[in-house]
């Protein structure tokens, strides 16, 4: 009965096997879900701790989904090496600048290492020059007799390792933050992709990976200093109105902030012009850059307030070389965390007035916890500090009873509370918080550790859980159409030969699945797309052999004879065509990224499998059909 | 059920024919591009998009706008599948939650009750982009290569050339009707990653038939020994016509259905693909084994 064909049934089998085998997890996984989403409260508990191990397991397992059909987040990050290599080098003079400026040319033409670039240009500006003169290290042997050569190792060292523990210090970080399977993975030599799955709210994890977690408690601008301060620089900004042709702009018409709820309310020393006039009065006003998007307050410690979009505005005309020469030398201008108040769906924040000293800073700090107050029940960071920082804080705290302390996070002022006396235990808490996630975000990042090197965000995609389902439903929907047309065309046109050629059509399925979940790969919405494709491009194989089977019948060959014959004369065109498609495929699955590579992956194993089906199943269908049943099996 | 029961065309004489129609189309293809370029999406630019469902339709001039004001550079506002769904594109620097933010505020305040959504996040850094770029360049150029070693390996040079012309004709064509079609399509026609994939796709599609036909004269080649070159390709085309027909049938109508039922998302991949099977079924028959055939008349003389 099986003639012959006994070695090729029971590869079949085995793959199919196999493929039930690594496919089974994810029906499982999925009438897990089904169950768990079925069942409530105390029983749905009871169910999910009495057969934990079996979902665990049976998640892990199962068919990954891409985040373009779950939902979730996936960010590039990249580590700053150039900014490490710029802080490891103990002096930076213009000709150091000019080599950094180099190197980061380099890096952006070609795939070549921060180092080595830099080493490269470090070498070109001046071959005799040596790095050791700006880089030394005496624990690790770097002096100045060091050669470049070694140097340069070092350098690598510093950096391959500021990678590693950045990778670490963020794996630790998503872990707190309770994320189901993330991903996180080195790319090159310096960047980290890291994909979360259902996550949604993509600003908590943004300043999650970002935060170096700098913390500083630094003093604020003698509130005496500020009217000075605040008076020259509106000035500087003031247009003469007799040089302007063009009518001055109105300021633009805010609501009197003393009239907000906002909490340091400030009702004196406020320039509100608007309460003068209209906003549709057209008056020979001195128009005033600074003045349109900022709000002086000049009170206390607050210089004034802006909204969100225009702070980095409000920076530069601060920034302007003779506004910040008006500035006392040891204070600089930071923003606070969070918005102070929220007018019309716009934030706005204070630009506070900070000394630039870091009194005490972040590694002092033992112990971190999110609590909520007691009196006002905000939710706060409380802190605990090592006995020398213990020792800090209260000198720090004994000599400016009364005056203001900031507490930064990232450059960024969370808050700057009075103190009201000396502190003794070591303790502190940050407040000025949105809400009790920021708290927990903020001791996660100050639990996992400050990052080595910054670290920007290169790319993102954040994809939302209604894309995500909407996305799975065309794609299925896609999927059973093409198949079920693709279906009904073989049949008519091959008539049963071309059910057969369905028949392993949907083995092909099958087994495409069977190798994707086998590989532990990841279904994207474009791998869906792979699949609808290879199901056009699987019947290839068979058509090869069904037109060469009609050729063969009409030279007038008998049935069993012209089956053999299309069979041996289509391999060789069969198997041309697959592995050059196949090629390109993998190609593709080299050189691109993300949901490419999914597409790439769908490709070829439906490449393999359809080879498979084709050569092998049909194979022993037609021969059990036509020499076991001796049915006349019809070609069209 | 037969399309061609057994096709006689006379399809080699009739190549000078084929010569000047995929001459004009070539020539249209490289004009357009010249003229007007394609759209590189942000994958390759830089940037950020973003998909805002809302409860209510909104105008895209009305928000484009809006959102110039905002963003400080007017942003690309277009409707993603219909018109309570925005596709809104900026190359604006700064961070992606200020861009966020201000797109939702700005939407919620000027238009009331539109209780916009952000619903799917892409943004691309510079240098990101940049790797992007090269990686996609790499990978077609690597292909190209590959294939000409391979196609020389198995059959010999001048079917290599044939190929790689056969294939640059494909890609030519597809992106001239990419660039001619920008902007009178309702869906996007940016080239990003994924299109780069379709093309890839369609070059080793194309290369599936060409390979066939190939083969075929491989055959043919060594039975009809006593037949002019001439002859024995135009009889591997019509022998492979039908398997050419049908299998590009079958990939069609999946394609279409992905075309129509994929999704939005899918739309611009899915049309590169419709294209580029017509193209690249038609390239194999007379652009492929017609160069083959006048390298082969070239030798001879």
């Amino acid at each position: 009965m099986l003639q012959g064909n006994g070695l090729r049934v029971l590869t079949v089998t085995f793959f199919v096997m196999m493929s039930a085998y690594y496919l089974y997890p994810t029906l499982q996984n999925y009438s897990i879900q089904n169950e768990i989403a079925s069942l409530e409260g105390e029983e749905r508990t009871l169910y999910e701790t009495d057969n934990f191990e079996t979902i665990q397991s049976a998640r892990e397992r199962a068919l990954k989904l891409g985040l373009d059909l779950q939902g979730g987040m996936m960010v590039v990050l990249e580590v700053r090496v150039d900014k490490l290599v710029s802080e490891l080098a103990f002096e930076r003079d213009e000709a150091f600048e000019a080599v950094m400026r180099e190197a980061a040319e380099l890096v952006s033409e070609s795939t070549v290492s921060f180092v080595d670039a830099f080493a490269q240009a470090f070498d070109e500006r001046d071959s005799n020059a040596r790095l050791s003169r700006y880089f030394r290290n005496s624990d690790r042997g770097i002096t100045r007799r060091s050669s470049n050569a070694e140097v340069t190792a070092y350098l690598k060292e510093e950096a391959g390792a500021a990678v590693d523990r950045a990778i670490e210090i963020i794996r630790d970080r998503i872990d707190r933050f309770g994320v189901t399977e993330p991903s996180i993975q080195k790319q090159g030599t310096r960047r980290i992709i890291v994909e979360l799955p259902g996550v949604d709210d993509p600003e908590r994890v943004r300043k999650l990976l970002r935060g170096t977690a700098r913390l500083e408690f630094r003093l604020m601008i003698e509130p005496a200093d500020m009217p000075v301060f605040i008076r020259a620089v509106i000035d500087y900004y003031d247009e003469d109105p007799v040089e302007d042709d063009t009518t001055a702009e109105v300021v633009d018409g805010q609501t009197d902030v003393a009239s907000s709820d906002s909490a340091t309310a400030a009702d004196d020393g406020t320039f509100d012009v608007t309460d003068l006039i209209g906003d549709d009065v057209d008056l020979d006003l001195p128009s005033n850059k600074l003045l349109e998007i900022f709000r002086p307050y000049g009170q206390d410690v607050v210089i004034g307030s802006a909204f969100a979009g225009d702070t980095a505005a409000v920076m530069k005309l601060f920034n302007a070389p003779p506004v910040a020469a008006l500035l006392p030398r040891d204070i600089e201008i930071l923003w606070t965390a969070n918005p102070i108040s929220s007018q019309g769906g716009r934030d706005e924040y204070f630009a506070l007035g900070v000394r630039r000293t870091v009194e005490l800073s972040g590694d002092v700090i033992t112990d971190a916890s999110a609590d909520f107050d007691e009196i006002d029940s905000e939710p706060k960071v409380s802190i605990t500090m090592n006995s020398e920082g213990s020792r800090t804080w209260s000198r720090l705290t004994g000599a400016n009873v009364g005056k203001k302390v900031a507490i930064v996070l990232d450059n960024v002022v969370y808050s700057y509370p009075n103190v009201n006396e000396k502190i003794m235990g070591g303790r502190s808490e940050i407040s000025g918080l949105d809400s009790f996630d920021e708290a927990k975000d903020i001791v996660t990042i100050l639990k996992s550790g400050a990052l080595p090197a910054p670290v920007d965000i290169e790319a993102e995609q954040t994809v939302g859980p209604s894309l995500g389902a909407a996305s799975v439903r065309a794609g299925t929907i896609s999927l059973l159409i093409g198949m079920a047309l693709v279906i009904v065309f073989m049949i008519l046109y091959y008539r049963t030969a071309g059910i057969v050629a369905d028949l392993a059509l949907l083995l092909n399925i099958v087994f495409i699945f069977g190798i994707l979940a086998g590989f532990h790969a990841t279904l994207t919405l474009s791998g869906m797309a792979g699949i609808v494709l290879t199901i056009g491009m699987a019947v290839d194989a068979n058509v090869l052999i069904f037109e060469r089977t009609r050729e063969e019948l009409a030279t007038g060959k008998t049935l069993k004879a012209a089956v053999s014959g299309g069979y041996a004369n289509a391999l060789s065109a069969i198997l041309d065509a697959n592995i050059t498609t196949f090629l390109v495929a993998a190609i593709l699955y080299s050189f691109g990224k993300g949901p490419i590579q999914g597409f790439a992956v769908t490709l070829m194993a439906g490449i393999v499998s359809s080879l498979f089906t084709a050569i092998f199943v049909t194979r022993i269908v037609f021969d059990w059909m036509i020499g076991g049943r001796r049915m006349n099996v019809s070609f069209g | 059920m037969r399309i061609f029961e057994n096709p006689q065309y006379k399809l080699i004489e009739k190549r000078k024919q084929a010569y000047i129609v995929s001459g004009l189309l070539v020539l249209a293809s490289v004009v357009s591009l010249a003229v007007r370029g394609v759209t590189p999406g942000i994958d390759f630019l830089g940037g950020s998009e973003f998909i805002v469902e809302t409860s209510t339709p909104l105008e895209v001039t009305d928000i484009r706008l809006q959102l110039a004001d905002e963003l400080g550079a007017s942003p690309e506002v277009k409707y993603f599948g219909d018109q309570t769904t925005l596709l809104i594109r900026t190359t604006a620097s700064g961070h992606v939650s200020e861009i966020e933010n201000a797109i939702i505020q700005t939407i919620s305040s000027r238009n009331p009750g539109s209780n916009p959504r952000i619903v799917k996040t892409d943004s691309v850094g510079p240098r990101f982009a940049d790797d992007l770029k090269r990686g996609a360049i790499l990978s077609v150029l690597f292909a190209l290569v590959v294939i000409f070693i391979y196609i020389m390996v198995r059959f010999e040079w001048r079917f290599g050339v044939g190929a790689v012309v056969a294939l640059a004709h494909d890609v030519i064509i597809t992106l001239g009707l990419f660039s001619l079609l920008q902007g009178v399509v309702p869906f996007s026609l940016q080239i990003d990653q994924a299109i780069i994939a379709a093309f890839l796709t369609i070059v080793g599609y194309s290369l599936n038939d060409t390979v066939v036909v190939f083969d075929r004269i491989r055959e043919y080649t060594s039975i009809f020994k006593t037949e002019t070159f001439d002859v024995v390709v135009n009889r591997s085309i019509n022998g492979t016509l039908s398997r050419t027909i049908v299998t590009s049938g079958t990939t069609l109508i999946v394609v279409v259905v992905l075309f129509l039922v994929g999704g939005e998302v899918l739309r611009g991949f899915a049309f590169a693909l419709i294209v580029g099977i017509f193209v690249g079924t038609y390239s194999s028959v007379f652009v492929a084994a017609p160069v083959v055939l006048e390298l082969r008349k070239r030798a001879r003389k």
